[in-house]
């Protein structure tokens, strides 16, 4: 984070009217000075991959960079079955491999608890199994809706299905897309990572967002090579 | 739809046959069948509270308590876990769940899982007693024995987050007493707690909750905790309130609001009041638990500090109050409890936030709380009630005295919970002081009766505040009112009210009587009733050297009454100096030495009104009270340090001349 920093307040010196222009040999000249530890950019890209859940390349980046994972590898396969199987719709699954994992997560966050039982719902209605549907709604998602006014809405929203013969019709058909189960899917990713102390969101999309943040700011006082491409981080001039 | 009702409700009773069917498969002697069923009623109860129920009612936690306990299961860890899993499910923020947990006797079993050599089934085992700490009903932990400090201190210095998590909450649990607080911290738990606070997420949470047990009105263990490293662990709590979990965010505010409330000097930071106002006020949003405590947090941050009380009002807390009272889904008890304290302590001192929140036309909400079925709620509803009616300029607008607000605060005297009853009876006295007009909603509701009523009662708060009700409608009453009144109550229950083992209930008591003889010469009748058994009584306990309020209270009474006619002066005579008289000093002396100025005052009423010229009988009361001492004594406090006795001595004194006294 300090590179953003000496960026910005380098230029503050310079209060002239007109923007200053910095040449790209000026610019590398200042950003190769900024000294990087290559421990802290690995630590930035284990985080990256833990997070997100990528165990294989965060095993093998481990053992070429020998950056230590933060948290045990294992549990990133757990949760990344868990993940998974909301993906697939396999819910009741995805319930009972988090109740394993730790009975605490469900048990102390009624909104997650909700998301799941709802999704459940929707892969029976997606199913067609009408019968199943109801009765799952009746019986586990109607004494929710009772609890939580929010939970109801949502509910009702979601039964709302059934009366459609034609599902592309209905005004909920976001509902049985194949989004929802993502969102549901990181909704519980964030609740294990929560439950392992760990933060929700990888860093590195953040400092990427504030690198653009970052150079933004700076237009309005000086004209430099910018980055464009996030992916390859190239420079640009201004005038290309 | 394309559904019927039959198959709808044969689907209903195959779920029930799965319950019922689940029992068996519990005792089953074969492992697997008994695994699959312990994982079955884990993964049904887990996050539903209505399965709970239903499987405590079907009575699945002695069926899991006793697969925990078979001896035949103990190296299958997969049967532990699992059992304790469930076991932890019904313990989590389920009261009943707890009960019944505890009452399956499985929680030493539970104990010793953390001394397991398999990690898992200790997290389980830890896991399970913490949601058990989490509750009141967990066992009391006396940590005054060495070998129960011990085992503390083992799990506190465990490896196992989750085990030192339970110490942690173990410590949040069972601390009560200030010899607890200070064994904890001689054995040095501060230290120990304060390297948790860098652990886990539920390691720190564990430990905020402890830190706040320990610390809790024991300035001592917070100056101990503040020396720790320089103030370094303060700065990191508060650094906490700022964190991006919510419920750290409460519990570093919660610890906070504890340590502020314990010793305020910590916290000369104007900023960091403020900002812990902010996050509290912030935390109220939160749907779930941590807005439930938030309220409290902020009502007891705010507790009778006005500049606490200013902040909040500035940072808009009313209007953020009462919007989510107005939310109109159905809110936590003890949230709703919170949110009507913190306005009551908002509306204590301060009118703008008494009118402000009178603005946002919130009676007809309080109202509602105040039929809310848990008594708690009733109680915070009622003071939230008695402070907004300290404006006067509400008061006087008739607010209150509305018949739909009226009638439930007279049925709420006879509520079954005694703290209801008091907290009414504070709203009611501060209410009754507008009732102006001779027709009132409240006594039409039959209010005095049941004040009276509660007059009676075996709590003594409730007989102190219905007395105090009482004393405000009878203040400048007119004698309809006073007569309805009398010919409820009588000389002899009055006499007994006067006469009440509680001396602040008799304070009320004879206050009471202050304001009923004040008046008309009829009003001061009342005390002549049955040969002038109140007056004597109020003069017995004058005699017996009461406390000054009373005393003062008594000689107002005296004052009043010898404001009448000849009679009733000479009565009150009968009262300063029965005959025989007992001892030599009389009261009159001793209330004349008093510290309290008051008292000193409300003697000197008495005398004014004694030998006042325009009564025939003047002078011989004035040679009395010369001959007894008492006019000799007003001479040496000419120069009363308090104004308005001197200047009522000098009023005296003047009379006196007028008798030929030099």
């Amino acid at each position: 984070m300090s590179l953003f920093r000496i960026f910005i307040n380098q230029d503050d010196d310079d209060m002239a009217t007109s923007k200053k222009v910095i040449t790209r040999e000026e610019w590398e000249k200042k950003l190769n000075a900024v000294k990087l530890r290559k421990e802290d950019m690995n630590t930035l890209v284990m985080n990256f991959l833990v997070t997100e859940g990528y165990v294989e390349a965060a095993d093998k980046f481990q053992r070429e960079s020998g950056t230590k994972p933060e948290i045990d590898l294992a549990t990133i396969t757990d949760r990344m079955a868990v993940k998974k199987a909301v993906q697939n719709g396999n819910v009741e699954d995805a319930i009972e491999k988090v109740n394993d994992l730790n009975p605490e997560i469900l048990d102390t966050n009624p909104e997650l608890f909700f998301h799941l039982q709802q999704q459940r719902l929707i892969e029976l209605i997606r199913q067609g199994k009408t019968e199943e549907a109801l009765e799952f709604a009746q019986e586990e998602l109607a004494p929710r809706g009772e609890e939580n006014q929010a939970f109801l809405q949502e509910l009702e929203k979601t039964v709302a299905l059934l009366v459609f013969e034609d599902a592309s019709n209905c005004p909920v058909k976001d509902l049985l897309d194949i989004s929802h189960r993502l969102k549901t899917a990181s909704e519980v990713n964030a609740a294990i990572l929560t439950s392992q102390s760990h933060e929700k969101d990888p860093k590195l999309p953040s400092l990427l967002k504030m690198l653009v943040w970052a150079q933004n700011q700076l237009d309005e006082k000086a004209v430099y090579p910018h980055i464009n491409d996030l992916s390859t981080g190239q420079l640009q001039d201004p005038s290309e | 739809m394309p559904t019927t009702s039959s198959s709808s409700s044969s689907a209903a009773s195959s779920s029930g046959n799965r319950q019922a069917d689940v029992f068996s498969r519990l005792a089953s002697s074969d492992p697997e069948v008994k695994l699959k069923a312990l994982r079955y009623v884990k993964n049904q109860i887990i996050g539903n509270r209505t399965k709970k129920l239903s499987f405590l009612k079907l009575g699945a936690v002695p069926a899991i308590a006793s697969a925990l306990s078979d001896s035949d299961c103990h190296n299958n860890s997969s049967i532990l876990v699992q059992s304790a899993a469930a076991l932890g499910s019904f313990a989590c923020g389920f009261e009943a769940g707890v009960q019944a947990v505890l009452d399956a006797g499985v929680f030493p079993r539970l104990l010793r899982l953390l001394t397991s050599s398999d990690e898992k089934v200790v997290d389980a085992g830890a896991r399970s007693l913490r949601m058990i700490f989490q509750s009141n009903q967990a066992p009391k932990y006396d940590f005054l024995q060495e070998k129960n400090m011990e085992f503390l201190f083992s799990l506190l210095n465990s490896e196992n987050e989750n085990v030192s998590g339970l110490g942690a909450s173990i410590i949040a649990h069972a601390c009560g007493t200030t010899v607890e607080q200070q064994v904890l911290c001689d054995a040095g738990v501060l230290e120990k707690l304060v390297v948790l606070l860098d652990g886990s997420l539920s390691q720190r949470e564990a430990c905020l909750e402890s830190l706040a047990t320990v610390l809790k009105s024991n300035p001592e263990a917070v100056s101990r905790f503040v020396g720790l490293e320089a103030g370094r662990y303060l700065s990191y709590v508060t650094e906490l309130t700022k964190d991006r979990y919510p419920r750290t965010r409460l519990l570093s505010c919660l610890c906070l609001v504890v340590i502020y409330n314990t010793s305020p000097s910590y916290f000369l930071n104007m900023g960091t009041k403020s900002s812990l106002v902010t996050t509290l006020l912030e935390l109220l949003n939160d749907p779930g638990q941590s807005g439930d405590e938030a309220a409290l947090g902020l009502s007891s941050l705010i507790a009778e500090k006005e500049d606490l009380q200013k902040l909040a009002y500035e940072a808009n807390a009313i209007k953020n109050i009462v919007d989510i009272l107005k939310t109109g889904s159905e809110l936590n008890p003890k949230r709703l409890q919170g949110l009507f304290f913190s306005l009551a302590e908002l509306c204590s001192k301060l009118e703008d936030c008494r009118c402000s929140f009178l603005s946002l036309e919130v009676l007809d909400l309080l109202v509602n709380a105040l039929r809310h079925k848990n008594a708690d709620v009733r109680t915070a509803a009622c003071i939230c009630f008695r402070n907004a009616a300290r404006s006067v300029k509400n008061l006087s607008a008739g607010r209150f005295t509305a018949d739909h607000v009226m009638l439930p605060l007279v049925q709420l005297l006879h509520d079954p919970s005694s703290s209801v009853q008091v907290a009414v009876l504070g709203a009611l006295s501060n209410i009754v002081l507008d009732f102006s007009s001779p027709k009132s909603t409240f006594i039409e509701y039959g209010g005095i009766k049941q004040l009276i009523e509660l007059s009676k009662s075996m709590d003594p708060n409730a007989r102190c505040s219905s007395l105090r009700a009482l004393r405000n409608l009878m203040f400048l009453a007119d004698n309809k009112r006073k007569e309805l009144f009398y010919s409820e109550v009588k000389a002899q229950g009055f006499a007994s009210l006067i006469s009440d083992p509680e001396p602040s209930v008799q304070e009320q008591a004879v206050a009471l009587l202050r304001n009923l003889v004040d008046g008309c010469l009829n009003s001061i009748e009342f005390v002549f009733d049955e040969d002038g058994l109140i007056l004597d009584t109020v003069g017995r306990q004058l005699r017996k050297a009461p406390q000054a309020q009373m005393a003062i209270q008594g000689m107002y009474v005296l004052t009043n009454v010898a404001s009448g006619t000849e009679l009733h002066k000479e009565a009150v005579m009968q009262q300063l100096f029965p005959q025989p008289q007992a001892e030599s000093n009389n009261f009159m002396l001793k209330f004349l030495q008093s510290h309290e100025s008051q008292l000193r005052s409300a003697t000197v009423w008495t005398i004014i009104n004694l030998i006042s010229p325009s009564s025939p009988g003047a002078l011989d009361r004035h040679v009395k009270l010369r001959n007894e001492g008492i006019i000799p004594q007003l001479k040496n406090m000419v120069n009363d340090a308090c104004l308005d006795v001197k200047i009522r001595i000098r009023t005296v004194l003047s009379q006196s001349m007028s008798f030929g006294d030099n």
